[in-house]
């Protein structure tokens, strides 16, 4: 049960990071928004409460400590600088290393040490209170998460050590540690017992100490604090407020009422200052009743409780769960189930058509309109803005700008953009890929670009858009632009373009993606081995995607990926040449028309289609896949759009639209050109999936090499 | 350095604390202390940056500004507050944010952050 509890917070505790991140990249773009400043503070609060709970004490221990430095920023103690965001997004990455350590081993603390160094040093020196003041700070309460906060008692605790306490070894501080511990804990000291230099015995101990401690251990834990100098001290502890016992309301005791139930004033000295009608702390103070200190104190305790009970009220009622949190292969096991079930809905389908009964193919039909719910809705389920992913680049994008002395911002839209859980996952690596090159090719340096005419500030943009069963992913920069000569030049050297073709800069640009391809004069830490691009398109054809890339010299390069929304099923004309069935995906095809041996005659073997007046070439599948037996009077070309290029695909009959579940072939099959996987029909068949583009591009390269 | 005091020429005592505030020479420097509030009308503090500190240090600054105040002297420190005192009355809760009844009321010096 505990184990799985702490699987539940390392999984929330990352989420808050993400969102650490993110708040704290907004933050540098609008350092005062006090939104967001409440934000990361809540983030950290939750995570350093959620962690003390579950025992991830190093987290606990090394959050509070940035916590307390945005609590200040909170209260409007401190300002957010660059430097403050860098050492917290190093904190962010701190706790991540923290949080991916195993409990109980031992962790390096020498980064988190370094940071919190640092972050101290940020920390202003306290402010100077104005003479005859009686002012606290204002009391916040980072320590206790929600569930503490609905199951805490605040207790006044007041500590007068035996005025040997020292001699005998006991160290107040150490005991007043150790009701820090308990919970959150105001302390304040009491001087007003030491004496002046004549009178003072040096190793006595003359202060005392107030605590108000909001804890949500009872009265015994606070007491076996004291457990070895009870008999020798004065303690004293009372309860002052509780969630469920005392009155409930935001505010508390006025400072006077405070003070009387100390000792610290009677209720006739009480009602005298009261009659002076001026504030009551400096009245006490001025008449010399009682001491700043003790009005410090009760003030200090007023503003705790207050604290409490403001953050209490702001958790409303416990309202029933809006989401659930499910494992991610429950879902992919749900995506198989449906993807299974798809399959014999079509089964059924074809049966009943058989068939021809009208009841039996009634009750198909309302099976297939429930299947496609059904399908539809476990698709959605795994569907995750891909923004999840873009704090991530940003995050990128300043670490390296920062590391190349470049000043590059990132534009992020469409953060909204719903994606297949596992195409994002696998979306990472290529994006990181075309980044780092934006940020190491693409952007120039700031005097480069001043002397350009541009600003001094690169920017890259990401952004994420639909487009039919696609997202489109642009990846814009506004660099240098790639130089077509020397990718030109490049390319020729390696033997990839001929010096003598004509080729479209399209064309060109796309050498990029070669093996091993790279104009880089110099290798840097970040990019120009030319390993890279070559494998950012594997990544994206793995995906069953595309990519393409544009550039305009001294004006900046875009890079747009097309993926498909889902990995699992798809839409897709189903179609047949001899007795096989094969899949084309739907997104991609235009029109199908005849193609009648009259047609072939005519273009003389050159396998040209004249559609509406346009030329259009096709591919006859029947040949490609050597199927001989059985070709019918008319075959049928099904017209694709493969990159703004038309181009049939010759089969022997359309069946129709078809759901297809898409089925990995085997590491045997891994190699072959122009299939994508496999679907099983409704009849039990295997039918191969036809990537299109990939045909194309490998008969294109038989016959060049013909 | 070790703990000892000296006199300038406008008269002013500086006491320079030594490495230890703590228990085990806090009569050398309440004596040290005293003596030259007795002396002299100006006295500071020279701490030496990594000095340690305990509450017998820390109540004998409270107590010799206290005292000095009744005698309308000056008690204070010269440069920095040492990190160990600055963590010493955070962790302590001695940090004041009111004034002190024993010195008109004013900000203190020690806790009250002013120098």
């Amino acid at each position: 049960m505990m184990e799985e509890a702490i699987a539940t917070y390392r999984e929330e505790a990352s989420e808050l990071l993400a969102e650490l991140e993110t708040s704290l990249l907004d933050l540098e773009e609008t350092p005062d928004d006090d939104d967001l400043i409440n934000r990361v503070f809540r983030a950290m609060h939750t995570i350093k409460g959620s962690g003390a709970m579950f025992g991830f004490d190093e987290i606990a221990l090394f959050t509070h400590e940035v916590e307390t430095v945005f609590d200040m920023v909170r209260n409007g103690k401190m300002t957010v600088t660059k430097p403050l965001l860098d050492l917290t997004l190093k904190s962010r990455d701190h706790i991540s290393y923290l949080l991916s350590m195993p409990l109980g081993e031992e962790v390096d603390r020498s980064d988190g040490d370094e940071i919190i160094a640092g972050l101290r040093q940020l920390v202003p020196k306290p402010e100077i209170a104005q003479k005859g003041s009686a002012t606290v700070p204002n009391i916040n309460l980072p320590e206790l998460s929600e569930n503490e906060l609905v199951n805490e008692s605040t207790w006044r605790i007041r500590f007068r050590p035996a005025h040997n306490i020292l001699m005998c070894g006991t160290n107040p501080i150490s005991l007043i540690n150790e009701l820090r511990g308990l919970g959150v804990a105001h302390v304040v000291a009491q001087m007003d017992d030491v004496p002046a230099l004549n009178e003072l015995i040096s190793e006595n101990c003359y202060m005392f100490w107030d605590v108000i401690l909001t804890t949500t251990c009872g009265v015994d834990a606070i007491r076996d604090v004291f457990i070895f100098v009870e008999d020798d001290c004065d303690i004293k502890i009372e309860l002052i407020d509780s969630s469920g016992l005392i009155d409930r309301e935001e505010g508390y005791k006025k400072l006077g009422d405070i003070l009387v139930e100390r000792g610290d004033l009677s209720p006739v000295e009480m009602q005298k200052v009261l009659m002076l009608q001026k504030r009551f702390g400096e009245l006490l103070v001025e008449q010399g009743i009682v001491s700043p200190e003790k009005v410090q104190s009760a003030l200090v305790e007023q503003q705790h409780v207050k604290s409490v009970r403001k953050e209490r009220s702001e958790i409303q009622p416990q309202e029933p769960a809006a989401s659930i949190r499910v494992p991610a292969e429950r879902l992919d096991q749900l995506i198989n189930l449906v993807g299974e079930m798809v399959t014999v809905q079509a089964h059924l389908s074809q049966v009943s058509m058989a068939g021809g009964d009208p009841t039996f193919i009634a009750i198909s039909e309302e099976v297939e309109r429930l299947t496609n719910e059904l399908r539809d809705t476990a698709l959605n389920i795994r569907m995750l803005p891909i923004g999840s992913t873009f704090s991530k680049f940003k995050r990128l994008v300043r670490d390296l700008s920062s590391e190349l002395g470049k000043e590059i911002e990132m534009e992020t839209f469409g953060a909204e953009t719903e994606l297949d859980k596992t195409v994002i996952e696998k979306l990472n690596d290529p994006l990181v890929h075309i980044i780092r090159n934006s940020i190491d090719h693409g952007i120039e340096m700031p005097e480069a670009r001043r002397a350009a005419g541009k600003s001094s500030h690169g920017t890259v943009y990401l952004g994420a858009e639909h487009s039919g069963d696609s997202v489109l992913i642009t990846i814009r920069d506004d660099g240098a632009g790639l130089d077509r000569d020397t990718i030109r030049a490049k390319a020729i050297e390696r033997g990839l373009l001929s010096a003598h073709a004509d080729v479209s800069d399209k064309e060109i640009y796309s050498q990029i993606f070669a093996p091993g391809f790279s104009t880089a004069a110099k290798v840097t830490s970040v990019s120009g081995r030319g390993v890279g691009m070559d494998v950012v398109k594997r990544g994206i054809e793995g995906l069953r995607g595309s990519i393409s890339v544009d550039s305009v010299r001294g004006t900046g390069t875009t890079i747009t990926l097309k993926i498909p929304l889902t990995l699992a099923i798809i839409d897709s004309l189903l179609v047949k040449i001899g007795t096989d069935h094969f899949v084309l995906p739907l997104a991609a095809i235009e029109e199908c028309i005849e193609l009648t041996r009259e047609d072939v005659k005519n273009s003389h073997g050159r396998n040209l289609a004249n559609v509406r007046g346009a030329i259009i070439p096709y591919i006859p599948l029947r040949q490609h896949f050597r199927i001989t037996d059985n070709r019918p009077e008319i075959e049928q070309i099904v017209i694709a759009d493969i990159h703004g290029t038309k181009v049939g695909f010759v089969v022997d009959h359309v069946v129709g639209e078809h759901q297809t579940v898409i089925k990995t072939l085997g590491k045997m099959y891994r190699d072959v050109k122009g299939v994508s996987g496999a679907t099983i029909l409704g009849d039990g068949t295997v039918a191969l999936i036809l990537d299109m583009r990939v045909l194309l591009h490998s008969i294109e390269q038989l016959e060049n090499a013909g | 350095m070790p703990m000892n005091s000296s006199v300038r020429e406008s008269g002013e005592i500086i006491i320079t604390s030594g490495a230890r505030l703590t228990i085990e020479n806090a009569a050398n420097f309440a004596l040290l202390v005293s003596e030259a509030l007795d002396a002299s009308d100006v006295v500071a503090i020279e701490f030496e940056p990594e000095v340690e500190i305990d509450i017998t240090g820390l109540q004998i600054l409270c107590s010799a500004c206290k005292s000095a105040a009744q005698n309308g002297k000056v008690f204070s420190y010269h440069g920095l507050q040492p990190p160990a005192l600055a963590d010493l009355i955070a962790s302590s809760g001695t940090g004041r944010h009111a004034g002190c009844k024993h010195n008109n009321n004013s900000s203190c010096i020690w806790f009250g952050g002013a120098n």
